[in-house]
This record gives structure tokens, C-alpha cells and sequence, in this order.
């Protein structure tokens, strides 16, 4: 059973054929990199996936269940959640509040619904120790390195018993060590049943950590094959054109 | 209580006691009582303030809003013989209004928050003046209002009762900024609007409504306004208020660039500007000056606080780099 399946889907913009009969199947615990140059449409494809816009033509099934998103939060409830490259945090504030952003917990005093600052603090300690980070619930997110803000966003997707978690560029602008970090906290999440989609320009990070290559070039999919099967040299083949189909 | 609230806390101190050294009438009950009730009535609308300046908006419309408001609530009370509930009630309504329109010209129509709340303070002036064609409006000769005038210019032990409102409001909203869903949402707007959105949160109610708090808390400092100057003058009643509540919340630490504030540090800004309203006025200094006296403390205490959060930024690193050449 395949946790997220894509069935011809395309996407045309006037006459831009952005996407051209996508299809892809990803398995529980499966980390893709999904790689491609720019404007080749992995951009458009994770839109898609994450209910930003709909697709011109063709299906999505989670699960085995046909879908229809009209907007993201559709998508979120169907367990698909976007870690967005450095937009979804807010540095003013602390670990624990990031991570419940737009959830907060409370509990009830008299008439009052107050935030249960304890909960948030102790259910994301938790998480943090899940993905196996370091992080604190009660740093400033202002204060901490690249890595641990990735760990923040993706306790996150955690929070919500996401199957699927798309990764939009997680390893661009941090450090090596960092980098490092990230990936052991991408293998945490597939460790725990949950689908990864890595889209990154870096071919290092993502045959260290993915499971399937997936390449798109001008919104066609030409490549879609376990990362044992491939290599850097075929995939940046793919990428370009040098190389048609695989 | 955030370090910065301690920090103005102390100021607010080390100015009382030295003009307190230079004129004992600085503690007096009269002069305290006198001042508290300054600071209530500019404390209200100075918090409200605070929370459009924490979503990284600005309200300049506050002076103009006390003045139309003043102006309409004396001659509902005066002229139209309206019961005073009632005209409370069609105030703080239009203080309701009046925020609403605010927060929905710059959520829906994407205009900037300085350029609204700008056309807002000339307009509001301009029905003021327009509506009482320059006329001072003022209760009729020898009417009074014994429960109102309870509630706005009353005292209870010597505490004025604009101050004690002004501790009300205080109380409540700490709890609405530090303690509730809207707060967290607030602050997670002010700093990172787009980040907000992705979360899910409702950033146009979330900022709309910090209009509509700073609206309403305007409209009910107007009806205290009104009750203390017992008349009002449209062409200058609440010139400059708004900069005067803008001081007092970025004294208490809201940034201007959104995001950060407490309720507390605002109430301490509020308190400091009046300390040194009364300072000019103890210390024999021509009132004349007083904006300007006003001006470099402010201008001298920001500054000491960024290099004294220099110092400790410096400080930390070198603790921290002493630990590590220990390992």
C-alpha cells in the first residue's frame, strides 16, 4: 500500500505545460529526493501535493483514498505537512512556541482559556528527544543554529501525525555539521513510518539519505529508481539532458 | 517581568529620588495622587498602542480619536441629555468601528498601517472641529454626574479611579498577551507574518483586532479625557497623545519592528514620561522645555540600554569561552 500516490497528474499554466502526466508512488517510510533543475517543476509538484493549487488534470490518492485538496489545511488533515526552507518560524519566540504555533494548547481557568505553557513545554521536549535533538523547549529560536530550527520545524510536523513531510531545500544555507544533523533527522522520521520528500540542489545530501531518486526535467518525470540503482553522475545526466530517460 | 521592565523600573526610581532630593513635594499625597491620575489616563490608551506596535503596525490617529470621541460623548451627556451609559456604550461603539476600519483598510486593502492611521488623525480632527464649528464643548453650568464623575475623576483612599482603571486594564490585557491563544498569535504576527499564515493562524482577525483593542482603549481614555478637562477645546484636546503613548511603548520595550512588548514595560513607559512631566514642573525648569527634557531622557535611557545589552552580549561570550578553555 502506497501511503501517497500521484496518478498522471499535470499542471498548465496558459501555455506553459508545467507539469506534464506526473506519476509516482511513495511507500510508508520512504525518504525521495526529488531533484531537478530550476523551473523544471519540483516546485509545482510539492504545491500540488500540499494543496496550494490544484492540478489541472490528473488524481492524488493518500493511502489508497482519492483526494481533492481546495486549500492547504485539506491537505494538512490528510497528514501532509511542508516544512518550508526558513518561513514557518518565528525567532521572537521560544522552541516550544514554534512548535505549537497555530496549536496552542489550553486548559481552562473559570470562563478563562488560558495557554498551557507546561504542556507545550513537556509535549515538545518530548518530540525533540524522539528526533533525538538537543534542543530546548524553552530557547529563543533566535539563539539557535540552523540545524536545531530544522529539528523546531519538524517537531512540528510530529505535533500532527503527518504521514507524509515534504522538505523544500532543508540542507541550503547551514553549515556541514549542520547538514549532518538534518539528515539524521530526516532518517528519524522514516524510522517511524513516516514518508519524506527531499527536495534539495545537493546531490550528497540526498544519496546519503534517500531511498528513491526521483528527477523531473521541463515538468516531465524521467527518472524515478532506487538510489542503489543510480549514481551522482546519472542523476546529474538526468538533470541536464544529457542523458533521456532512465 | 522581563530584565528591560526591571531595568525601567529602576530609571523610573533613580529619577523620583533625585528630583525628590531637589523638591520633597515630589512625594507629597497631592502630587502623587495628581500625577497617578496622568498616568492612568494616558496609560489606557498607551497599551492599546502597545499591541498595534507588537503586530509591527502604528496608531497615530490616538490624539484625534480622544478629541472626537471627547467631543461627542460631552455633548451627548450635555446637550442631548443622553443617559451617560448609554453614551458610554455609543462611544467605546465607535471606538469599535473606528478600529475596525483601521485593521480592515490595512489587512484587505494592504495599505500601510502609518499612511491609514495618518488620513485617520486628520480626519477625526477634521470632524471635531467641523461638527463643533471651533467651539469649546462643555457640560451645561452647574449639571453634575455623580455616578459617572465616581467612575472617571473619583478617588477611593486617594487613588485616582483613572488610575486604578488603568491597573484593570493592565491586569486584563497582561493576561490576553502573556496567556492566551490571541497573545501567542499576536507576537507570532508582529515578528513573522508569513510564518503566522503558514501555521494556520487568521493573521487578518489577529491584526485587525489589535486595532480594535487600541480603538476601544482610546475611546474610553476619551471619556476619561473628557471628564477630567471637564471641557473640550477640538482644536487641541489630545494634540500629540499619540506620541506620547507611541513613547511610552517603545520605552517599555515594544519594537517597533513588531513582535515584542509586555504589558508591564508599557505601564513603566507611561509611568517615566509623566515622572518627568512633573520633573520640569518641580524642578523650576520653563515648562517651555518640556518636550525637550522629555526627548533626551528617552533618547538617553534607550541608549543606555542597548549598551548595557552590549556589555552583557560581551560578557556571556567571554563566560562561555572561559568554560570551554577549561574542558
Amino acid at each position: 500500500m502506497s501511503v501517497l500516490e500521484l496518478k498522471n497528474i499535470s499542471k498548465r499554466y496558459g501555455a506553459i505545460q508545467a507539469l506534464d502526466n506526473v506519476s509516482l508512488a511513495i511507500q510508508p517510510g520512504e525518504v525521495v529526493g526529488l531533484m531537478g533543475d530550476n523551473g523544471a517543476g519540483k516546485s509545482t509538484l510539492v504545491k500540488v501535493i500540499a494543496g496550494n493549487f490544484a492540478p489541472t488534470s490528473g488524481d492524488i490518492f493518500i493511502s489508497d483514498q482519492k483526494m481533492v485538496f481546495h486549500k492547504p489545511r485539506d491537505a494538512q488533515k490528510a497528514g501532509i505537512e511542508v516544512v518550508y526552507q526558513d518561513l514557518a518560524i518565528c525567532n521572537n519566540m521560544s522552541a516550544a512556541s514554534n512548535v505549537f504555533l497555530g496549536r496552542e494548547p489550553t486548559r481552562k481557568i473559570g470562563p478563562l482559556r488560558i495557554v498551557d505553557y507546561a504542556f507545550m513545554r513537556s509535549r515538545s521536549a518530548e518530540l525533540f528527544a524522539r528526533l533525538k535533538s538537543e534542543t530546548r523547549p524553552r530557547d529563543l529560536v533566535h539563539k539557535m543554529s540552523g540545524g536545531q530550527r530544522q529539528a523546531v520545524a519538524i517537531a512540528r510536523t510530529l505535533l500532527s501525525d503527518a504521514k507524509i513531510v515534504l522538505m523544500d531545500e532543508p540542507t541550503a544555507a547551514i553549515s556541514v555539521r549542520q547538514v549532518a544533523e538534518v539528515l539524521s533527522l530526516i532518517r528519524q522520521l522514516s524510522d517511524h513510518g513516516i514518508a519524506v520528500v527531499l527536495i534539495s540542489h545537493r546531490m550528497p545530501d540526498v544519496f546519503e539519505v534517500a531511498d528513491k531518486v526521483v528527477v523531473l526535467r521541463r515538468g516531465e518525470l524521467v527518472a524515478d529508481k532506487m538510489a542503489s540503482d543510480s549514481s551522482p553522475e546519472e542523476v546529474t545526466g538526468l538533470i541536464t539532458g544529457a542523458i533521456e530517460k532512465a | 517581568m522581563q530584565k528591560k521592565d526591571i531595568g525601567l523600573g529602576i530609571l523610573i526610581i533613580v529619577v523620583g529620588a533625585i528630583v525628590y532630593m531637589r523638591n520633597p513635594l515630589f512625594l507629597s499625597p497631592i502630587n502623587l495622587g495628581n500625577t497617578a491620575n496622568l498616568i492612568g489616563l494616558f496609560g489606557l490608551f498607551a497599551i492599546g498602542q502597545g499591541f498595534v506596535i507588537m503586530t509591527g503596525g502604528i496608531d497615530l490617529s490616538v490624539g484625534s480619536v480622544i478629541a472626537l470621541l471627547g467631543v461627542l460623548f460631552v455633548d451627548m451627556v450635555g446637550k442631548f441629555g443622553v443617559p451617560w451609559p448609554i453614551a458610554v456604550a455609543i462611544t467605546v461603539g465607535l471606538g469599535v468601528l473606528i478600529g475596525l476600519a483601521h485593521g480592515i483598510l490595512i489587512t484587505r486593502f494592504k495599505l500601510q498601517p502609518f499612511v491609514v492611521t495618518l488620513c485617520g488623525l486628520l480626519i477625526y480632527r477634521g470632524i471635531a472641529r467641523g461638527y463643533t464649528a471651533e467651539s469649546t464643548a462643555g457640560f451645561p453650568f452647574g449639571s453634575s454626574y455623580p455616578q459617572l464623575e465616581w467612575l472617571t475623576i473619583g478617588r477611593s483612599f486617594g487613588v485616582p479611579h483613572s488610575f486604578l482603571a488603568m491597573l484593570i486594564v493592565a491586569a486584563i490585557m497582561w493576561v490576553v498577551l502573556h496567556h492566551t491563544v490571541f497573545g501567542r498569535h499576536l507576537c507570532a504576527v508582529g515578528k513573522n507574518e508569513e510564518a503566522a499564515r503558514f501555521s494556520g493562524i487568521n493573521t487578518r482577525f489577529v491584526t485587525i483586532t489589535a486595532y480594535v483593542i487600541c480603538a476601544v482603549l482610546a475611546s474610553i481614555a476619551a471619556i476619561y479625557f473628557a471628564m477630567f478637562t471637564k471641557s473640550v477645546q477640538p482644536s487641541s484636546h489630545g494634540n500629540f497623545y499619540e506620541l506620547y503613548a507611541i513613547a511610552a511603548a517603545v520605552l517599555g520595550g515594544c519594537s517597533l519592528r513588531g513582535g515584542e512588548g509586555s504589558v508591564i514595560g508599557i505601564v513603566l513607559g507611561a509611568v517615566l514620561l509623566q515622572e518627568l512631566q512633573n520633573l520640569v514642573n518641580l524642578l523650576g525648569i520653563p515648562s517651555s522645555l518640556n518636550f525637550a527634557v522629555m526627548g533626551t531622557v528617552i533618547l538617553l535611557g534607550v541608549l543606555a540600554d542597548q549598551q548595557f545589552a552590549t556589555y552583557r552580549n560581551r560578557k556571556n561570550t567571554e563566560r562561555a569561552l572561559g568554560l570551554l578553555q577549561k574542558q
